[in-house]
């Protein structure tokens, strides 16, 4: 696990309060929706305004490819690099 | 008038948890200290209590016991002031411009703690939320009769108030400290053993030192020392060898209710 991909499980632990769960405990290829983790999609809309806060980026609610940057942990560090560098250009 | 037998009762507050503290309270009643602390709940998954604001946690720690595994009973939610500190924050959000949280946003109504109980205990009959004034407990002790009235084989009624924050202190004057009391009512069934101390008749009566300002030697009934509820608690506790002179009166604004212990 890179160290985004830490921090990104840390965020998701925190914001969706998560007790007794470790950044360990989410590994970065685990489906976070459903069968997973089994979060839902009020923590889907959560987890965007905490990232959107903690890492200053956008993200359009009507992204078509919200569903697959949001499928887990490695997906997201994948999705928040990006538009980390799109932000900054 | 309104009669009412109350099956079992729990209730929780910082510091009184057991039937014992209660017991301990309700003999001479003070003011426990509120540090924020709040019931673990851990009859429930993590997943399934990680939304459980404080005041959830309360009222499904009272309210849980009193509904059995394979019952479906309506339920009454009743609180004058909700969710004061969910609201608070919010509040604070909009006026630093910042986004709302969708949890505590959605989280926030009233009926939202109804709603979080039909969904962990998959109950799928009729629930209420109330919010009254001073005498929000009387309401619902009245949705609770209403709901019997319609068949119901008993109503689980909760009753909730956390500590507002401080903002409010110089409106909110009736949440000493934060409390859950859940009761299960039912109607009185006579010929059945339920203790006697447990059935209760209610009356509702104008109240006249409120509406008749001109004759203050009317006002006979001070506020209760203690929110409604709580006071109803006490009473419940009574010996049984003061039994025929239970009585509670509960007046706020031109509403006097009288509690009468029914033999």
């Amino acid at each position: 696990m890179n160290a985004l991909q830490q921090d990104i499980a840390q965020l998701i632990i925190d914001t969706l309060n998560l007790e007794d769960l470790q950044p360990s405990d989410i590994p970065p290829e685990q489906p976070l929706f459903g069968q997973g983790l089994g979060l839902d999609s009020v923590d889907a809309l959560e987890l965007a305004l905490a990232l959107q806060k903690r890492y200053e980026i956008q993200i359009a609610s009507d992204s078509r490819d919200a569903r697959q940057h949001f499928a887990t942990v490695a997906s997201l560090a994948t999705f928040v690099e990006a538009q980390r560098a799109a932000c900054a250009n | 008038m309104i009669n009412l037998r109350i099956a079992q009762w729990r209730a929780w507050a910082p510091s009184l948890h057991s039937y014992e503290d209660w017991q301990a309270w309700a003999k001479s009643p003070w003011t426990p200290a509120d540090q924020g602390e709040q019931p673990d709940c851990a009859f429930l998954p993590p997943m399934q209590r990680r939304r459980l604001s404080r005041m959830a946690r309360m009222a499904m720690d009272v309210a849980w016991p009193l509904c059995g595994k394979d019952e479906q009973l309506p339920l009454v939610f009743a609180s004058r002031h909700g969710e004061i500190q969910r609201t608070y924050g919010l509040l604070g959000d909009v006026a630093d411009q910042q986004p709302l949280s969708p949890t505590q946003f959605g989280l926030s109504v009233h009926n939202a703690i109804a709603g979080q109980w039909s969904i962990l205990r998959g109950q799928r009959g009729e629930a209420s939320a109330i919010a009254g004034e001073a005498d929000t407990f009387e309401h619902a002790m009245l949705e609770a009769a209403t709901l019997l009235d319609q068949g119901a084989p008993a109503v689980i009624m909760v009753i909730a108030e956390e500590r507002p924050p401080s903002a409010y202190d110089a409106w909110i004057d009736d949440v000493p400290f934060s409390y859950a009391l859940a009761l299960r009512v039912g109607e009185p069934q006579p010929g059945q053993d339920a203790s006697s101390t447990s059935r209760w008749q209610l009356q509702l009566t104008r109240n006249i030192a409120d509406t008749n300002n001109a004759d203050k030697s009317q006002a006979s009934t001070p506020h209760s020392a203690w929110p409604h509820a709580l006071d109803f608690l006490r009473a419940l506790h009574e010996p049984g060898a003061s039994l025929e002179h239970a009585f509670l009166e509960h007046a706020w604004k031109t509403r006097r209710w009288i509690w009468q212990r029914l033999p």
